[in-house]
Parts: structure tokens; C-alpha cells; sequence
């Protein structure tokens, strides 16, 4: 048993694997966008496998994830409808990557599975879930949803399937339209109308302990 | 179950001709209902005679489609989807989706709801990895031990409910913090666990660790090299034992983890022996954290006092008008984070664990993407099965800990 | 105590000497009330209370459970522990039609019952629609406890003493037909 005393890249190492991907990540038309401490790079379809593979050589070796968004509804979206992204990790753990790449409906992408075996059953997800197909994929089929099953679930317009419940008296409630005063839409069928509940007035009723307050502090 | 099903690729068929005789593969399907196959797991297995030369797993039995009705809920409503995809370790789901949201919302959450946090999911760790020892046990034909993991369990699961008010599956966790505070019994609780629990695990190894049947039937069995292993994408402590020192909580420490002192075990044969080893190792680490977490722990608030995501106390709502349309908004509709889209890696019993969230500044995400650790793991039962005996089969599976909700999601 | 006491003494008398009457059917029925061997059908969390629920605390085989036969033709009970899904749903028909008669169905948990948390495309609202369920379970999930509690209504229901929600009383199980 060995013990866990490797070297982790520290900070300037990291920062610089990761100045050294994106440097080589540009040139291939890749577009970076960082968020909070995350960098992303947009590389278009033709240059992804390169791109993947620019990144494992440059330190970030490991696949962590393949997967999916549907931008149909996303307000104020421009572009391609989904994006396939690839999230890459360093072999130490601290330091990640996210590959990008814009896809149409009915648009195909090379696989990654000659670099990473991992991404078989990722690449498989993303097939089943979105449609996309990914080329050259040794085993490309649905993986979680049913044999006999039509369409790509998490697409924005497959509908979520919901059945309205059913109650004794006859009435049913359709959930959509019970979520609807959630987003604040409209009222929908709860008619909330808001405020403190009756009946429990201060903190003397619950005591300390109850909501947000430790012991022995006072309000913040 | 017809080609279709299982792709061409699938198929390993060859035709020998041995002396007079015809030789084919056998093809079994061990189903998807199945006492040792940890949940619906169905495998499609190539044989010859008793060596596998093919395996395949065929997953989605429990496809649940988790992410896509976490798009219809509030943020703060995901948490209770959130640990019923690996019901056995569900406080690393929702530590990971919870950190997600903080981070993109830029919450503070309060320093003893940290320790607390860490606490429960160290505590939920070693009721996972006890799991795991008994049901590996009880595949393999070891009835007892899993009985005496049942009862340690049982005291972690007075523990949850003592302070969660469910056993399993718990809603305690919210954005910014904890639902309440943690009633006074749980301290001398904890302390009672972690007394006698290390004499439990002497006793778990004395009734397997040293077991000849228990060394000879796992020792060498489902090798898994550290090209193997890192190619197929393995994590967690089935790649610590593959001789990886890889572990988020010490690699890239969130919500708390930088502050307490523990090892991350390793093993170098990565055989099926070291993958349930090193799981007893862990439980031991975990015990440390847990002890350091509840001996630093400072009275104070458990929830970011930000009114944007946390309810205002009762009280208030008599005296601010400000509380109570806080109060309003945030019961009706949620709070809303700005658009962006965060991932945080976590380390859950079983892997690389982590919560990717679009947000469209909305009260609903836009997008989960949950990077389960059991999906990827599973893929690594190919190379470890291959050229294995079909009985090897069922340790290997046991040994790479799969929980088939977290892998069909 | 020759067979002439038999005729002649009455019913108390003689269960006090210790010779018990009964039917058939519901000796049948109490033996088979008090063997009821479940089919391990857990799928997810349930599943893992469904295990607690037989471990030293809460032990179901004093209830009669000794075992959980793995191959349903071996049981008489299905506990169905989780969330099912359509994929599965063919192979839970296909599982329940294996077991032998007499058999019954134990629908454990929210999501079993009425499809739970998840009203979405890919789990079945109720496990009702596949099998023909006998006792529901709520919770999520259900205290081992609660599953125990259902055994035992089950139990009564095999031998005859439940009631249905309408208050009419549910038949014993058939000796020799079923």
C-alpha cells in the first residue's frame, strides 16, 4: 500500500498547462470563455478530435465527461442548436478543461474513442439522449432508454411525459400548469397568495435550533 | 434477445473446427433480474467453456431520467432528486449539486453547515463502503458478514435519522447551508460510533481479510493495470487500488475538505483483493474526518444569511415587509441564479462525482448534467473480466461497486 | 381416548386434551401465510430497505421470509423494491408469470405505487398496470418496519382476515385450485 504522496501540479504549473492548451487550442479556431474559475473553449467540428488530443498531450489527460446541451430554449441563443462538450481533467485531479463544439440537427461528430476508451458509454449517452451521431464509434446504440423507444429524451421538445394525477372526487391536476406559478408565469393552479402562515408568529414557538439561526447567535 | 440488441460489435462468435467437433462460443445472458448482480444489471457474456470472451454490460433497466426532471424543478427542490441516484452514498450527490448551485450563485455557506455537511457525508461513506463489504460477501456465498455490516449500518442509520428524520434518502442539505441545525444528541451519538467502530472493522477483517477461500477467490482476479484503469476511465477508490493516488477531496478539496488531516489509501495490485481492501481503508480515513469535523465544530449559523436563497426566520416576518416578499418569492418561485453554467468535481464512495448545471436565470435549471462515477466505472468491467473465469464475473462487478441507479441515472 | 370420544365429547374438551379442528384450507392457508418466500425483485433504494428489513434488527424471518429465493419459481411473494421503469416493466411481467400460483405482489414504496417523484417518460406511474399488486407500501422509502407491517397484512389476507377499502372481507386463499 502505497502511500498518497505524489506531487500535485500547483497553481503556476496548472495555470500554465492550461495556458499552453488554450495557446494551442486558438489556432485550430478555438474560442475561449471563462467563468467563475472554469475555461472553456469552442473549437469548431472539423478539429475536435485534433483539438481533444491537443489536450490530453498539453497535461489535461484524462476524460472525464461527454455529454450534451440543447440550446433550443435558452433565451437569447444564438447559434447551433446543441453543443457536445468534453470535459477534461488533469491526471492530478486539479485542474480541468471544457472542449466545446457546436452541432446543427442531424450533424455528426468524429469520436474520441480512439484516444479515450472511457468515452464509449458517454458518446453512447449523448446519442441516446440528443441524437447526435458520433462516427466511427464501435458500438453505436441506445444506451438507457428502451429498445422500442422513439426520440432523443433531453431534447428541449420531447415532452417530459408527465401524466395528470388523478384525484377521488374526479378533478386531476395537470402538473405543467401546477409548476407554472413556480416560474411566476401566472398564478397557476396553487393561487398562492404569500405571506407568513397562521398561527406561527416568532421564534418562541419553534425555539432555537429550528430555521437558520445556531445555538447562541443572535440574529445575523 | 436478438443482434439488434446488442450491436455488431457485440457479437464474438467463431467457429473451431476440433478434431471432429464444431466448436462455438456460448452466449449467456446473465439478466437483469439477479441476485448478485447489484441491482438490474443485465450482462450479455461470451463463453468459452468457463473463460469469458466477451462481455457486455447492458444498462438502462433503471433509467429513472433524473436530469430531465430536475429541469422542471426548483434548484432547491433538485436536492431531493439529487441523493436518489446513488441511494447508498446520497449525501455526495447532494453535497455535489448543492455546491454547484453555491458556487454559481456565489453563496457563502456558514462554517459549521460545512462541518456539518462533512460530517454526514463521511458517516454516509462508511454506511456505503459497508454495503459494499456485506453484499460483496453475500455474492460471493458469505452470509454472516453481511449481517454484522447490517448492524453497523443500522447505528449510521439512527444517526441520519436523529438528525435528518429519514434513514435514507434525506432532504437535509439546502443551497446555502443545512435544513436545521443538528439536535444536541447527535455528539454523544457520534462519539458512541466512532468508539466502538473500529473494533468492528477489526472483526470484519478477521472474519474475510484473513479468510483463505476469501484471498484465493478475489487474489489476482479482474487485474487491472494503471494504463487500464486510467484509459478506461476508471475513479474512485477502484483506481486508488489500481495504484492512482487520485482523490478530489485532496486533489481539488471543496466545501471544507482542506482543513482536516487524512491519507488516501493505495494499493498497487489492483486486483479485486485491493479493490475491497482499500475500501476498508477508506472507512478508517473517513472515521478521521468525521472525528476532526466533530470536534471543530463552532456554534453559528447553518445557513447563508444572503435573503436571496435562504427563507428569513419567522420573526422577522412581523416586523420587515422586505422579509416577507423574500419569504413569498422564494417559497412560489425559487431564487434565481445568474445565467452561466459551473461544475464542481466531488469525490463520492464510488468515484469522480459531479453536478454540471446551465443556468438560464431562471427558478428551474436549464440543464443537469450529473457525471455519475458508476456509468464510467462499469465500462471498466470489460478489461477486468475478459480472459476471466465467468465465476470471477460476479466478484468483479462486486468489486467495482456499481449502484445501478447512479449508472442508468 | 378411543375414537368413540372423538364423536361423543365436545369441541372444547377435546382441543383441551389437545387435538385441533380445522378445514383444510385454512390449515393451507396458514401454512402458506407463514412460509411466504419473496422473489428478490429490488431495484433501487427500496431495495436497500427491503435488505435492512432482513438484517438482526428488523429480522423478517421470523415473519416467515427465511429466505429470498432468487429464481421466482422458487417464491411466493414479489416484492416489487423501486422505481420501474418501462425497460424493465417486460421483465417484471416476464418474472411474475414464472412464479408459481399461489402468488402474490407487494408493491414497496411511493415510486412503485404510483410512479412516486417521477412523473416522467421512463418509469411506470403504477406497478398496478404490469402485475396485479396486493399490498401497497408508501414511503420513500418505506421503514423496514413498514415493509414488515405489510408481510403481515399480507398474511392476513392469505388467510383470509382483511378487508378490502370498502370494508368487505377479502377470500382466503384456495387450498387445492390456486
Amino acid at each position: 500500500m502505497s502511500d498518497a504522496g505524489s506531487h500535485t501540479a500547483s497553481d503556476i504549473e496548472l495555470a500554465a498547462a492550461t495556458q499552453a492548451t488554450v495557446d494551442k487550442l486558438v489556432p485550430l479556431g478555438g474560442v475561449v470563455k471563462t467563468f467563475k474559475d472554469m475555461v472553456s473553449v469552442t473549437v469548431p467540428k472539423e478539429h475536435i478530435v485534433e483539438a481533444v488530443s491537443v489536450a490530453k498531450e498539453s497535461g489535461f489527460a484524462m476524460i472525464s465527461d461527454v455529454f450534451g446541451i440543447d440550446y433550443l430554449t435558452y433565451p437569447g441563443h444564438q447559434g447551433k442548436r446543441f453543443t457536445v462538450a468534453y470535459n477534461m481533467r488533469n491526471p492530478d485531479g486539479n485542474g480541468r478543461i471544457f472542449i466545446r463544439v457546436d452541432v446543427d440537427e442531424g450533424e455528426s461528430l468524429p469520436t474520441i474513442t480512439g484516444l479515450f476508451k472511457a468515452a464509449n458509454f458517454m458518446e453512447r449517452e449523448v446519442y441516446d439522449m440528443f441524437g447526435v451521431v458520433f462516427e466511427g464509434h464501435p458500438d453505436l446504440r441506445k444506451l438507457l432508454t428502451p429498445e422500442d423507444f422513439d426520440g432523443h429524451p433531453h431534447r428541449k421538445d420531447f415532452p417530459l411525459g408527465e401524466t395528470p394525477t388523478l384525484f377521488n372526487e374526479g378533478r386531476f391536476l395537470d402538473p405543467a400548469a401546477f409548476r407554472a406559478g413556480l416560474v411566476g408565469a401566472d398564478p397557476g393552479l396553487t393561487g398562492w397568495k404569500g405571506g407568513a402562515a397562521k398561527g406561527a408568529r416568532s421564534e418562541q414557538d419553534f425555539g432555537q435550533g429550528a430555521g437558520m439561526h445556531g445555538k447562541e447567535s443572535g440574529k445575523p | 434477445m436478438s443482434a439488434r440488441d446488442l450491436g455488431h460489435a457485440a457479437t464474438v462468435t467463431r467457429e473451431e473446427q476440433h478434431g471432429e467437433f464444431e466448436t462455438r462460443y456460448m452466449r449467456i445472458n446473465v439478466g437483469p433480474q439477479h441476485p448478485s448482480t447489484h441491482g438490474v444489471l443485465r450482462l450479455v457474456v461470451d463463453l468459452d467453456g468457463e473463460e469469458i470472451v466477451g462481455i457486455k454490460p447492458q444498462i438502462g433497466y433503471l433509467h429513472t431520467g433524473f436530469e430531465k426532471t430536475m429541469e422542471n424543478r426548483t434548484y432547491q427542490q433538485g436536492v431531493t432528486y439529487a441523493n436518489r441516484m446513488d441511494y447508498l452514498h446520497g449525501f455526495a450527490h447532494d453535497l455535489a449539486y448543492v455546491l454547484s448551485v453555491e458556487k454559481l450563485m456565489d453563496a457563502r455557506v456558514p462554517e459549521r453547515a460545512q462541518r456539518i455537511r462533512v460530517a454526514l457525508n463521511e458517516l454516509n461513506r462508511i454506511a456505503s463502503h459497508l454495503v459494499f463489504i456485506g453484499t460483496g460477501l453475500l455474492d460471493m456465498g458469505a452470509l454472516t458478514p453481511f449481517f454484522y455490516t447490517m448492524r453497523e449500518r443500522e447505528m449510521l442509520l439512527d444517526i441520519f435519522e436523529l438528525v435528518c428524520g429519514v434513514r435514507m434518502n434525506f432532504g437535509y442539505f439546502r443551497v446555502g447551508g443545512l435544513y436545521r441545525d443538528v439536535p444536541d444528541e447527535f455528539f454523544p451519538a457520534v462519539d458512541q460510533f466512532l468508539e466502538m467502530f473500529p473494533k468492528m472493522i477489526v472483526q470484519y477483517e478477521r472474519l474475510f481479510a484473513k479468510n483463505d477461500i476469501f484471498v484465493n477467490r478475489l487474489k489476482n482476479v479482474g487485474v487491472l493495470s494503471r494504463e487500464t484503469a486510467l484509459d478506461w476511465g476508471l475513479t474512485g477508490p477502484s483506481l486508488r487500488a489500481s495504484g492512482v493516488p487520485l482523490d478530489f477531496r485532496k486533489a481539488a478539496p471543496y466545501g471544507g475538505y482542506e482543513d482536516y488531516d487524512f491519507d488516501v489509501p493505495t494499493y498497487d495490485a489492483g486486483d479485486a483483493l485491493s479493490r475491497m481492501l482499500i475500501r476498508v481503508d477508506e472507512m478508517r480515513e473517513s472515521m478521521k474526518i468525521v472525528r476532526q469535523a466533530v470536534d471543530r465544530m463552532e456554534p453559528g449559523p447553518i445557513r447563508d444569511p444572503d435573503r436571496r436563497i435562504s427563507l428569513p426566520p419567522r420573526s422577522e416576518l412581523e416586523d420587515s415587509m422586505e422579509a416577507v416578499i423574500f419569504h413569498f418569492k422564494l417559497v412560489t418561485e425559487g431564487f434565481h441564479p445568474p445565467r452561466g453554467e459551473v461544475y464542481v468535481a466531488t469525490e463520492s464512495a464510488r468515484g469522480e462525482l459531479g453536478y454540471y448545471i446551465v443556468s438560464d436565470g431562471g427558478s428551474m435549471p436549464y440543464r443537469v448534467k450529473v457525471r455519475v462515477p458508476s456509468l464510467i466505472n462499469l465500462q471498466s468491467l470489460e478489461p477486468a473480466c475478459l480472459g476471466g473465469l465467468f465465476a470471477d464475473m460476479i466478484v468483479n462487478i462486486a468489486s467495482l461497486d456499481p449502484i445501478m441507479g447512479d449508472v442508468d441515472k | 381416548m378411543g375414537l368413540r370420544d372423538l364423536f361423543e365429547k365436545d369441541i372444547q374438551e377435546l382441543e383441551n386434551e389437545g387435538i385441533l379442528f380445522s378445514s383444510l384450507e385454512k390449515l393451507v392457508a396458514w401454512g402458506r401465510s407463514n412460509s411466504l418466500w419473496p422473489a428478490t425483485f429490488g431495484l433501487a433504494c427500496c431495495a436497500i430497505e427491503m435488505m435492512q428489513s432482513t438484517n438482526a434488527r428488523n429480522d423478517m424471518s421470523r415473519f416467515g421470509s427465511e429466505v429470498f429465493r432468487a429464481s421466482p419459481r422458487q417464491a411466493d411473494v414479489m416484492i416489487v423494491a423501486g422505481r420501474l421503469s418501462k425497460k424493465m416493466a417486460p421483465i417484471m411481467r416476464r418474472v411474475y408469470e414464472q412464479m408459481p400460483d399461489p402468488k402474490w405482489v407487494i408493491s414497496m414504496g411511493a415510486c412503485a405505487s404510483s410512479g412516486g417523484m417521477f412523473n416522467n417518460y421512463a418509469i411506470v406511474q403504477n406497478v398496478d398496470s404490469v402485475v396485479p399488486v396486493d399490498i401497497f407500501v408508501p414511503g420513500c422509502p418505506p421503514r423496514p418496519e413498514a415493509l414488515v407491517y405489510a408481510v403481515m397484512q399480507l398474511q392476513k389476507k392469505v388467510r383470509g382476515e382483511a378487508f378490502d377499502q370498502h370494508g368487505v372481507e377479502l377470500p382466503m386463499v384456495e387450498g387445492w385450485s390456486r
